[in-house]
C-alpha cells in the first residue's frame, strides 16, 4: 500500500510490513495501523510509520538484539487475545526516544510492542511489575564507532 | 466527572459488565477488587502516565534527526 510519512516522503510498502493494533497505543488510542520499515538489512532498527498520519511515527528496536537476556511474562488474556501461542512466538520491540545526543537514546523497556506476524496483529504490552525502565540505554558506552561490516574490525 | 461515596464491601457497577468492590480501608490507602473482561485493560494510573508520556516524547524526539549511525547497529550476541 501507498503511505506518506513527513519523515520518509511518499512510500510503497507490502502489506506484509502492516500491522494492526486493535486497542491503540497509550496516547494514540485512535491508531491503529502501522508500517514497519527496517533501516537497513543489519540494522534491528525500524520506523513504525502510521498509515493513517504521516506526522506519527516511532522509531523502534528488536528488543533481543540489544538486550538479549530481557525476560518478561505475558498474561494469557493477551496471548489468546492476540493470538500467540509456542507456535507463533510474538516479535518483540521496544519504542526508542532520541534525545539530542544520539548516544543517549533511550528503550521502552517497561511497555515493550508484540507483533503477531501470521496475523499482523500488535499490541503495546505494558508491563506491571518489573524491574526494567521507560528509558533503558541503548548504548550505554557510547554508540558502536564502525560499521559491522568485516572492514571495522580494528583488532 | 461522577463522584460517589461507597463504604467498605459496598460496589460500583459500570456499563453490566465492571464491577469495582471497595475491599478495605487503610489509612490513606483504599483496596480496590475490580472485575472486568479480559479485553478491559487496567492499570495504575501513573504507571499508564509513565507510558503515554513516554510515547509522546519518543514521537517528539525524531524529526529531522540524522539517524544514519542506526543502519549498521551490530546485533548482540546472547551470552
Amino acid at each position: 500500500m501507498l503511505i506518506q510519512s513527513a519523515r520518509l516522503g511518499e512510500m510503497e510498502v507490502s502489506d506484509e510490513a502492516v500491522v494492526q493494533f486493535p486497542n491503540g497505543l497509550p496516547g494514540f488510542r485512535e491508531m491503529r495501523s502501522f508500517a514497519f520499515i527496517p533501516f537497513g538489512p543489519d540494522s534491528p532498527f525500524s520506523y513504525l510509520q502510521s498509515t493513517a498520519d504521516a506526522d506519527l511515527m516511532f522509531i523502534v528496536l528488536e528488543t533481543f538484539a540489544v538486550f538479549p537476556d530481557y525476560t518478561f511474562e505475558v498474561d494469557d488474556a493477551v496471548a489468546a487475545e492476540l493470538g500467540f501461542s509456542l507456535d507463533n512466538a510474538p516479535q518483540t520491540f521496544s519504542i526508542v526516544t532520541i534525545p539530542d545526543q544520539l548516544d543517549q537514546m533511550t528503550a521502552n523497556l517497561v511497555a515493550p510492542l508484540l507483533v503477531n506476524w501470521r496475523d499482523r496483529l500488535a499490541v503495546q504490552y505494558v508491563l506491571e511489575q518489573t524491574k526494567y525502565s521507560v528509558k533503558q540505554r541503548i548504548f550505554p558506552n557510547g554508540l558502536p564507532k564502525e560499521p559491522t561490516d568485516e572492514t571495522g574490525k580494528g583488532r | 466527572m461522577l463522584a460517589l461515596t461507597r463504604k467498605i464491601g459496598e460496589r460500583i457497577v459500570i456499563d453490566n459488565q465492571i464491577v469495582v468492590t471497595v475491599v478495605e480501608i487503610r489509612g490513606e490507602s483504599v483496596r480496590l477488587g475490580i472485575e472486568a473482561p479480559n479485553e478491559i485493560k487496567i492499570y495504575r494510573g501513573e504507571l499508564y502516565d509513565a507510558i503515554v508520556n513516554e510515547n509522546r516524547e519518543a514521537v517528539a524526539s525524531n524529526p529531522a534527526k540524522d539517524l544514519n549511525v542506526l543502519k549498521t547497529i551490530p546485533k548482540k550476541k546472547k551470552e
